[in-house]
């Protein structure tokens, strides 16, 4: 990772963030400054699992046929979480549906996530207050860590080429219920514009991202989120 | 057998990861009772539905209408294995007898989850000011307390909070407790010295006529209400084929044994047909007396309060994830579909908010009696419009697998679902005619008339609207019934999609 420093990345490198989109989503998804979840964690944890998935069809290795996950390609991943799903992926007997992957990938996919973060100098693992909670990332530099927010806000500007990865990124924020924060920082309308860019996208990813905001939803509505 | 095929056979790690998270049948049998808040009926429904409607018969109705849910339920299970979203009717409503009828369903279900919500304050209101009069020498109206419940519940609705699981399950079980106590107790000491069974015998279903017995089914139905949830955790079951029905089964019976014997007490202690004056004298009372006045009785109306709160929460709930869902497939303005932080859905939980504190200032401002005319009359309202839903349920059932077995026994898929429906449809008939009996009004009054007719209306504002859909908004029309899927319903292949 370039521009690293001890306590984290440096300035300009860090706003480019580390060019994975679930870490941009993790970090969409919490707090700039104190770190704390904008999202239930099961929400979150589908949110994240949608982009560890969006990673990997970006990068030309899965694909989906007929609402399954498949191989496409044996692509070399540099990232070890994303070799590890496409791991999961390559050595499963049979295929599954993308829910399924979701619920699997999603019980783990925040913290792997956000150790990625922490390992890319992103997030700094900091005790909790109460004795009885568990450990909790924070941003190491709050700008870095709002800057998927502008990454969210320049792929909706109609004025400006927007790269997959970016709309992708607003579409699964907004399946994991993350618009009604975007849109305190984007122009009117931004659910519509959301909706309006990611129709643009392949299919897989516009599915992929269907998946996400039905299993979002479905678990608001079982009362499991 | 070779190596590869046994392997092949095995479950992968993916399937056994997912399986260990998910819920087996006293987790969802659990999740079932909780919402039913027993204690609700016990001591709420049942004396009013004594006092009001006049007839002894209702321990006897609790275990008909068991059987004629049992049959339903086989139905009701057999087609949840088929179907996505299958935790409201509406969804079984759109797959069976098309989605326009879906959108009729859906507008009757919402009307009548929110009369069972907003009448709940119709109970808590004037028992926690008896309360608070009687141990804390505090005096206030009714509609005081019912608005400080409202506070909380549109509170905890806007923070997400239902009450947690743990908690549901003391109260649970302590009302449970509290009711077996009662109705030991109630039944060793039977008015005369004499234990009568009489209110028990199916012929107290017809003392007072053929058509009280779909007085008394609407009663029955109401106490039930909640049995129908378990197949809001299908996705979440361990075993679909088995964790459902067994849940369903289990619920339905612990259900029925519980309310017709605690029934059976008030009728027993109280005498007969003098139970019908007992009530009207006690209220609530009926069911505190049983065990004298005691610890045991204090207990009970302490747990009536914190039940009737639980109740009005979980009715809450069920209706804004109602409207949420409806707005998600966009029969309702999508906005009401949308969450906010912490994916809290706030524009449907303050709709339904909204909904409750304009009846309780109604009532309040009108000083129209709350236990009887909101909680009661408003409560079995809402009971009617299930028993509806119930109705048109087992018709779709029978239409869903007209066309294919899937697989599916002819008693689960045919049989059950015909004899639910013929009873259902009967009851439903009955109850309508006789809906003067069940408010306890004079024939032809307002209210006898009014509260049924408000089914009629919104079913036709629906079946117009789902028509509108139908050739206006096709994408939104194909969405119909799928709840949270709605948004991969163009996914599903097409045989899926093709009333």
């Amino acid at each position: 990772m370039q521009g690293m420093s001890r306590h984290g990345v440096s300035g300009r490198a860090a706003l480019g963030g580390t060019g994975r989109l679930a870490d941009d989503l993790y970090l969409l998804a919490h707090h700039e400054v104190t770190g704390r979840p904008h999202l239930q964690p099961r929400a979150a944890g589908l949110g994240v699992a949608g982009g560890l998935l969006a990673e990997l069809m970006l990068s030309g290795s899965i694909g989906l046929h007929a609402g399954q996950v498949v191989v496409a390609g044996r692509c070399p991943l540099e990232d070890a979480a994303a070799r590890s799903v496409m791991r999961l992926v390559a050595g499963e007997r049979g295929q599954h549906v993308a829910g399924d992957w979701l619920q699997f990938l999603s019980r783990t996919a925040a913290d792997d996530v956000a150790f990625r973060l922490e390992q890319s100098g992103y997030l700094a693992r900091v005790a909790s207050r109460r004795p009885w909670r568990a450990q909790r990332w924070v941003p190491v530099d709050p700008e870095s860590a709002f800057a998927p927010v502008l990454r969210v806000k320049l792929a909706l500007d109609p004025s400006q080429p927007a790269a997959a990865q970016n709309v992708a990124l607003a579409g699964l924020a907004a399946a994991c219920g993350l618009s009604r924060h975007l849109a305190l920082y984007l122009p009117d309308g931004a659910y519509r514009h959301i909706q309006q860019a990611t129709g643009c996208l392949q299919p897989a990813l516009r599915e992929l991202i269907a998946h996400t905001q039905a299993a979002v939803d479905a678990a608001l509505l079982s009362h499991r989120v | 057998m070779s190596r590869t095929s046994a392997a092949q056979r095995r479950p992968s790690s993916m399937s056994r990861a997912l399986a260990r998270d998910r819920l087996g049948v006293p987790a969802v049998l659990f999740f079932v009772l909780a919402g039913v808040a027993p204690l609700t009926v016990a001591a709420g429904v049942i004396p009013s539905a004594y006092a009001t409607t006049g007839l002894a018969g209702i321990p006897a109705a609790f275990i008909v209408i068991a059987v004629v849910l049992a049959f339903f339920a086989t139905g009701y299970v057999a087609m949840t294995r088929h179907i996505t979203n299958s935790g409201a009717f509406y969804a079984f409503i759109a797959r069976g007898l098309g989605r326009t009828m879906g959108v009729a369903a859906a507008l009757v279900a919402l009307l009548s989850y929110s009369f069972l919500q907003v009448g709940l304050y119709g109970a808590f209101g004037p028992n926690a000011a008896a309360e608070a009069a009687a141990h804390f020498g505090v005096h206030a109206a009714w509609w005081a307390f019912a608005l400080g419940a409202w506070a909380v519940i549109t509170i905890l609705g806007l923070l997400r909070v239902d009450i947690t699981g743990k908690v549901l399950g003391v109260l649970l079980c302590a009302e449970i407790s509290v009711i077996i106590a009662e109705t030991v107790t109630g039944l060793l000491h039977p008015a005369g010295g004499q234990l009568s069974f009489a209110t028990l015998s199916p012929a107290a279903l017809t003392s007072a006529g053929f058509g009280t017995f779909g007085v008394l089914a609407v009663v029955a139905v109401l106490g039930f209400v909640g049995f129908e949830q378990a197949p809001v955790l299908a996705e979440e079951a361990r075993n679909t084929r088995r964790t459902i029905p067994i849940a369903t089964y289990l619920a339905l019976g612990m259900i029925a044994v519980v309310y017709a014997a605690v029934s059976w007490a008030m009728a027993a202690h109280a005498g007969g047909t003098r139970v019908v004056a007992a009530a009207q004298q006690q209220g609530p009372g009926l069911l505190f007396g049983l065990g004298g006045s005691g610890v045991l009785s204090q207990a009970a109306q302490w747990l009536f309060l914190t039940s009737l709160f639980a109740a009005a929460l979980a009715f809450h709930n069920c209706v804004w994830r109602y409207i949420f869902a409806l707005g998600r497939e966009n029969v309702l303005p999508a906005a009401l579909g949308r969450t906010g932080g912490n994916n809290i859905p706030q524009a449907a939980s303050l709709t339904q908010s909204a909904t409750a504190l304009a009846v309780i200032v109604l009532y309040a401002v009108a000083g129209w009696q709350p236990m009887t005319q909101l909680f009661f009359w408003l409560g079995t309202t809402g009971g009617f419009g299930v028993l509806i839903l119930l109705a048109l349920t087992a018709i779709a059932i029978i239409m869903f697998f007209a066309h294919d077995s899937r697989g599916e026994s002819a008693w689960r898929r045919l049989i059950a679902p015909t004899l639910a429906a013929a009873l259902l449809t009967g009851i439903v008939i009955l109850a309508a005619t006789h809906y003067s009996t069940l408010l306890g009004v004079p024939p032809g009054s307002t209210a006898a008339w009014a509260l049924p007719a408000s089914y009629a209306l919104i079913a036709i504002t629906g079946l117009a609207w789902g028509l509108i859909l139908r050739t206006r908004r096709p994408g939104t029309y194909a969405g119909i019934g799928l709840g949270a899927h709605a948004v991969t319903g163009q996914l599903t292949p097409a045989s899926d999609r093709s009333r």
